[in-house]
């Protein structure tokens, strides 16, 4: 388990090897500590993971700690009292809140929206991105300006300066009215954007869609119609390539006329509603999403 | 050193193997959307006249099923000139429409009518289905049906059930002295066509499996007895010879057999007659009532209710008559069921609080949804999809009786246009 022992393993394993090379059964035996190693090296792996984890913070605080951000964000004045990786349960209503606003404008945009659909240059007009950088990098670049990560990521100031300043603006904010959500956040910061306050980003996304959605319930089995979609966004919430069917989806739709109609139906609520009203200033964390359509709840209704 | 070589790759794709989640989308359940109709254009096919009665049929067809909206063809930007050339897609987002259907009328040289279709996505950009009809002209409307059945089923993901007719009972006169005569129309309501004059009561009218032959109770000859009407023929036979009255007909899945009620002393039970060899099976031989009877899509089992319990409610049985058992257990009373084509449900007619309605329920009894909320509405029938319902809706105050379809989900309840009263209606299969 521990770093020299694998160290041995891993000697053991060149010499098994090269004894290999003369003698078959060797070569068998060689084989065999050849996966001991491998399973090895997993483990030690595994166990440097752990190893950072330690030196910051466990991986449950960190996601506790994205959900204070979001409180406070949101309810400024209830933050005051609670302390920095406030375990809030009060959730559910901010949820409820953000659902509201995002959902007046859908559809003014769409005439902006066709257009793009094509992969086309002159998307945003919006920041001073390089306007190359953005349909191929959106969805690779993931492991992109996370808004904790301000202050290390420095390829990432030089990316996109307003970002970051934004980001720290919120920040400013936050901390005035909570003072206490301060340096054991930042601990965190190797984790990258998922990690962040993205709840309040997955639901209000997830109430403008829904607008959208019309959901296949008369369909004979719609428990089985649940699809998932690969979906990236331009900065200015518009769809940046035609959204792709990921998971089992994939090849369901190719056989099954009743999840290929579902999931049609799900690809024309993402184009419905486009452009999305999420924040700018967090862009990196909800220019790739994954979207799960499930009927089950709606069955019946 | 090649093998350290493997293994820095199998420990370099382990890690990343771990690290991938740290960089995973921002993941997002939609669970709860919001059911409309589709926006749809379907702007006249090119091909003058024609082209536009067509266009004007699959349009009522796609609105009455619910699922659709149609454009007002007053919005359309852009007017198709050429179906064979993609559509402006921009022009068609613009006035919200998700899908585009362009098509066209053409006379051939034989004097066959032809008609192409295209169905767009207009937010993919791309044809989703293209087909071509030809058929001779007075059967435009069957075309149009089938235009419709298409573009529902390319949708929706299920067949349509436009190209279909309904057989029912056309009433008209006073109540007291009611004419009632077997007719047939298609699903929308057109060529409506009366199969008997009038002069003797027909009641409870069934297709068989392929919409040729209608089995159906008359008092033709004085006493109540089934009979069947060869649509094609026009022929029509009574079914057995049997002292007593018969009713309740209804052809099995293949069509080899027809189940109906044979009332005996005060006792009615459930017969399946071969109608190749004309042998008579007895099903059910208990001394209360039984009657209603429906096959399931396999073959294998009845419906039918029966008051063996006390009241009126809902059994299946195998179809040789064994293994009986109550699925009805939802209160009130409960009759006149019907096996969904597609298997999962079964629609029946509850009696309860003062009231008739149609309700549907799994086929074992649970699940059940009451899906019509009129004063008297009964005798459900499905649609050959098994997604929409027909039954007959009696008004309070009672001025005659009218034939009323329904979502299955209980939504886009509607009334189907008849020619005077009717009651009764009877959903043929996909005409083949």
């Amino acid at each position: 388990m521990s770093p020299t022992r694998n160290i041995q393993a891993n000697n053991r394993l060149a010499f098994a090897s090269m004894a290999g090379e003369r003698q078959t059964p060797l070569g068998l035996i060689g084989s065999v500590l050849l996966h001991a190693g491998i399973i090895g090296a997993t483990l030690f792996t595994f166990a440097h993971k752990l190893d950072i984890a330690q030196e910051s913070a466990p991986v449950v605080p960190v996601e506790l700690v994205t959900i204070a951000n979001k409180t406070n964000l949101i309810a400024t004045v209830k933050a005051p009292p609670k302390a920095e990786p406030t375990d809030e349960e009060p959730t559910p209503p901010q949820v409820q809140k953000l659902d509201t606003p995002p959902q007046s404008e859908p559809k003014p945009e769409k005439l902006d929206v066709a257009p793009e659909t094509k992969p086309e240059p002159p998307p945003p007009e919006v920041a001073p991105e390089p306007s190359p950088k953005q349909p191929p990098p959106l969805p690779k670049v993931k492991p992109a300006p996370a808004s904790e990560a301000k202050a290390d990521a420095p390829k990432k100031e030089e990316f996109d300066i307003n970002k970051i300043t934004a980001l720290l603006d919120k920040r400013d904010a936050v901390q005035a009215s909570s003072p206490k959500g301060k340096v054991a956040d930042k601990a965190v910061k190797g984790f990258g954007p998922q990690t962040a306050m993205t709840m309040d980003l997955q639901d209000s996304l997830r109430s403008q869609i829904q607008q959208c959605w019309n959901p296949p319930v008369g369909a004979p089995h719609p428990e089985e119609l649940v699809v998932e979609f690969e979906l990236f966004l331009k900065p200015d919430g518009s769809v940046a390539q035609p959204p792709q069917l990921s998971g089992e989806s994939e090849s369901d739709a190719s056989h099954d006329s009743f999840t290929r109609a579902a999931a049609e139906a799900a690809r024309r609520a993402i184009y419905t509603c486009a452009p999305y009203k999420l924040p700018r200033d967090r862009y990196g964390q909800w220019q790739d999403i994954t979207l799960t359509f499930d009927p089950r709840q709606m069955v019946g209704q | 050193m090649r093998r350290f070589g493997f293994l820095g790759a199998a420990v370099f794709t382990l890690l990343a193997a771990i690290a991938w989640p740290a960089w995973a989308a921002l993941h997002v359940d939609v669970t709860q959307g919001n059911i409309q109709p589709m926006p749809i254009a379907i702007p006249d096919f090119i091909g003058g006249a024609q082209g536009a009665q067509i266009a004007g049929v699959v349009r009522a067809d796609l609105d009455r099923s619910g699922l659709f909206r149609t454009l007002d063809q007053k919005s359309f930007v852009e007017q198709i000139r050429d179906i064979n050339t993609p559509p402006q897609f921009n022009n068609w987002r613009v006035i919200n429409a998700q899908a585009l259907v362009t098509g066209q009328a053409v006379a051939q040289p034989d004097g066959r009518l032809r008609a192409d279709f295209r169905l767009w996505d207009v937010y993919g950009e791309q044809q989703m289905l293209g087909l071509s009809f030809a058929t001779t002209p007075e059967n435009w409307r069957r075309i149009a049906h089938m235009i419709a059945d298409k573009i529902y089923e390319r949708v929706t993901g299920e067949k349509g059930y436009f190209d279909t007719r309904i057989v029912f009972i056309a009433e008209s006169g006073p109540a007291m002295k009611r004419v009632k005569r077997l007719a047939v129309m298609d699903e929308d309501g057109a060529n409506p066509i009366f199969l008997t004059n009038g002069s003797y009561l027909v009641l409870t009218p069934r297709f068989n499996p392929t919409a040729q032959m209608i089995a159906y109770m008359s008092y033709a000859g004085g006493r109540p007895r089934v009979y069947l009407f060869d649509l094609e023929s026009g022929r029509q036979e009574m079914l057995g010879n049997f002292p007593n009255m018969t009713f309740s007909p209804r052809f099995s899945p293949d069509g080899n057999k027809v189940v109906m009620t044979l009332e005996s002393r005060g006792n009615s039970d459930i017969y399946a007659m071969d109608l190749r060899t004309r042998a008579v099976n007895r099903l059910t031989s208990d001394p209360a009532i039984d009657t209603g009877a429906s096959y399931s899509p396999d073959g294998t089992q009845i419906a039918f209710e029966s008051d063996r319990g006390g009241s009126q409610q809902v059994y299946a049985m195998n179809a040789d008559g064994s293994n009986v058992h109550r699925i009805s257990f939802g209160g009130g009373k409960n009759g006149t069921p019907v096996w969904s084509p597609r298997g999962d449900m079964i629609a029946f007619t509850k009696q309860a609080n003062g009231a008739f309605r149609i309700g549907v329920m799994r086929t074992d009894g649970s699940g059940e949804r009451i899906i019509t909320h009129g004063w008297e509405d009964e005798g459900p029938t499905w649609a050959p999809n098994g997604r929409v319902l027909m039954f007959t809706r009696t008004e309070r105050g009672g001025r005659g009786s009218s034939i009323w379809s329904v979502d299955v989900t209980g939504r886009n309840e509607r009334r189907v246009p008849s020619p005077g009263s009717g009651s009764d209606p009877a959903w043929s299969p996909l005409i083949q």
